[in-house]
């Protein structure tokens, strides 16, 4: 919907068919969990904008549409029910599917793929009868339903063949906490564990892992996002290393007046320059706003991402950007680290949190590589600000000496990216 | 699976297995299972160390020259913009000092 509000930001004029399978558009798959976990009261609450909304801008919908397939030489989509149908521009936005678990079973019922809203609130009423419950993989959507059902005070175990939650994004230190706050909400932890079998007469009521079976009602399957690409494959657009539709700054794929955007396209790191696939929706949606200007005849550059990203795990709030010591290790970069333990408000006012920040930086030239947090309050504006300092070169020396917010309400007189970025640069003067 | 994706999800995986070991182990946290079987002796025993060894630049050549959005037109990040207050900064000897600073290179 992003793209179809950015069509029309350039020509209000300009005729904006969108057709999505779903029954809805607008609204936060994001929010989901939260609903689950009872932080959030109901699925109402996520809808950003009525159907109506839509056809007073002029965005004609087509709901439970099924787009069975694309020519890009003869500028057409064939709809089922609706025949053939033609475009002067086209933008792909059609998402990720869960990774197979690959495992027997995975045709039972009682397995739960959290994406579509309408599902989502089927699945909230079963929720209510489910006595306990496995998360197939400590994923960030994972994380979050791990939460989210532990915060229900349903019986909650996670599997995951990692050693950590988050593994390949976050590193072990910034998770130790969640993973305590969990024990604390009762969550049964089975890392270094490979899921091999659901079983279930009809409908799972075990699965089987390398640790031996675990008892559930449910299994909420958080595996790897991959990108949805088979109609844009079978239309001949050219995909990437991560599978993922190939596309430019202006999210133009191989084939002219083709636009992609969201998870189902690829975008380079802006260090690495390693192609990147399944980041979060604000990407998603920044990419598609761009994607719908370009094809409405616009121009504007989407950039290369350094990935701000965050979430609420457990009791705590953990966040980053760019690189972790985990992520840089295994491209090997070199780096140093700076660390901080500080607090989100002044030590006496009701309500501080601790906030944990971990710098991470070229060894030379100390420029920022990335950073890792995890804290009470103030992660996600620190994830934020430390992806635009990494975007534009800024240093360690530079964080150490910044000027920070200090009011006793909102923040402390030492902030904790300063102090961290002091450590950093006496970790990287010794060498 | 074309073989740009097949190794790319490959030495990701298992260089995120090795990262992890490593990581793990210098924070003192769980580590991941020891290798089993032919394929993870390879890519854990053999390729992660190799890759390991060699420099970025051949790395980082080596990524170059896999499909992917990588090799489309991405702009670097803007220079700084000149300052709403150029005529000051200018002529304070504070954007001197920053010349000086360790790292103020924005390459």
């Amino acid at each position: 919907m992003g793209a179809a509000g950015g069509v029309k930001a350039v020509d209000p004029e300009a005729e904006v068919v969108v057709y999505t399978g779903f029954d809805d558009v607008a609204y936060s798959p994001c929010g989901i969990p939260y609903v689950h976990g009872r932080e959030i009261e109901n699925f109402e609450k996520l809808f950003l904008a009525s159907k109506q909304a839509y056809v007073d801008a002029g965005i004609d919908v087509h709901y439970n549409a099924d787009v069975t397939g694309v020519d890009v030489k003869g500028k057409t989509v064939d709809v089922a029910g609706e025949g053939q149908m033609s475009w002067d521009a086209l933008v792909l936005g059609t998402g990720f599917n869960y990774a197979d678990p690959g495992v027997p079973g995975g045709d039972l019922d009682g397995l739960y793929y959290v994406k579509n809203i309408r599902e989502a609130m089927e699945w909230d009423k079963v929720l209510d009868s489910v006595k306990s419950a496995v998360v197939i993989q400590a994923s960030p959507l994972g994380v979050e339903m791990v939460t989210g059902l532990a915060h229900r005070g349903i019986e909650t175990h996670l599997v995951d063949p990692s050693p950590w939650a988050m593994s390949e994004v976050a590193d072990p230190d910034i998770m130790a906490p969640v993973e305590e706050s969990w024990d604390e909400l009762g969550v049964v932890k089975h890392f270094n564990t490979t899921l091999t079998a659901f079983t279930g007469d009809g409908t799972v009521s075990a699965v089987q892992t390398s640790d031996g079976e675990i008892p559930v009602d449910l299994a909420v399957v958080c595996t790897h996002k991959e990108p949805n690409t088979a109609l844009g494959v079978a239309a001949g657009l050219k995909t990437g290393s991560t599978g993922g539709i190939i596309v430019d700054e202006r999210m133009a794929t191989s084939a002219p007046d083709v636009f992609a955007a969201g998870d189902c396209t690829e975008i380079p790191h802006g260090l690495s320059g390693v192609p990147l696939q399944g980041l979060t929706g604000s990407h998603a949606y920044a990419q598609g706003k761009t994607a719908g200007i370009n094809a409405g005849g616009g121009s504007r550059a989407y950039s290369s991402v350094y990935v701000p990203w965050g979430t609420a795990a457990g009791k705590w709030i953990i966040g980053g950007a760019s690189f972790g010591e985990t992520t840089a290790t295994a491209l090997g970069i070199p780096y140093v680290v700076g660390n901080a333990q500080g607090i989100s408000r002044a030590r006496y006012y009701p309500g501080v949190k601790p906030v944990k920040v971990k710098l991470l930086a070229e060894p030379d030239s100390l420029r920022l590589l990335g950073a890792q947090m995890v804290g009470g309050e103030g992660i996600k504006e620190r994830a934020d600000f430390l992806a635009v300092a990494v975007k534009f070169g800024l240093t360690l020396t530079d964080l150490a000496r910044m000027e920070n917010v200090y009011s006793p309400a909102i923040g402390a007189l030492n902030e904790p990216i300063v102090v961290a970025a002091q450590n950093g640069l006496d970790t990287a003067s010794k060498g | 699976m074309s073989f740009s994706r097949w190794l790319r999800s490959n030495s990701e995986h298992y260089l995120l297995i090795a990262a992890q070991q490593r990581v793990g182990s210098q924070h003192g946290a769980r580590t991941p299972r020891k290798p089993h079987g032919l394929a993870e002796f390879f890519w854990l025993r053999i390729f992660a160390p190799v890759y390991r060894v060699l420099p970025w630049s051949l790395r980082r050549r080596v990524m170059r020259t896999m499909p992917g959005s990588h090799r489309r037109q991405w702009s670097p990040p803007p220079e700084p913009h000149g300052s709403a207050l150029q005529s000051y900064l200018s002529s304070s000897p504070i954007q001197g000092e920053r010349k000086s600073d360790n790292g103020t290179d924005r390459g």
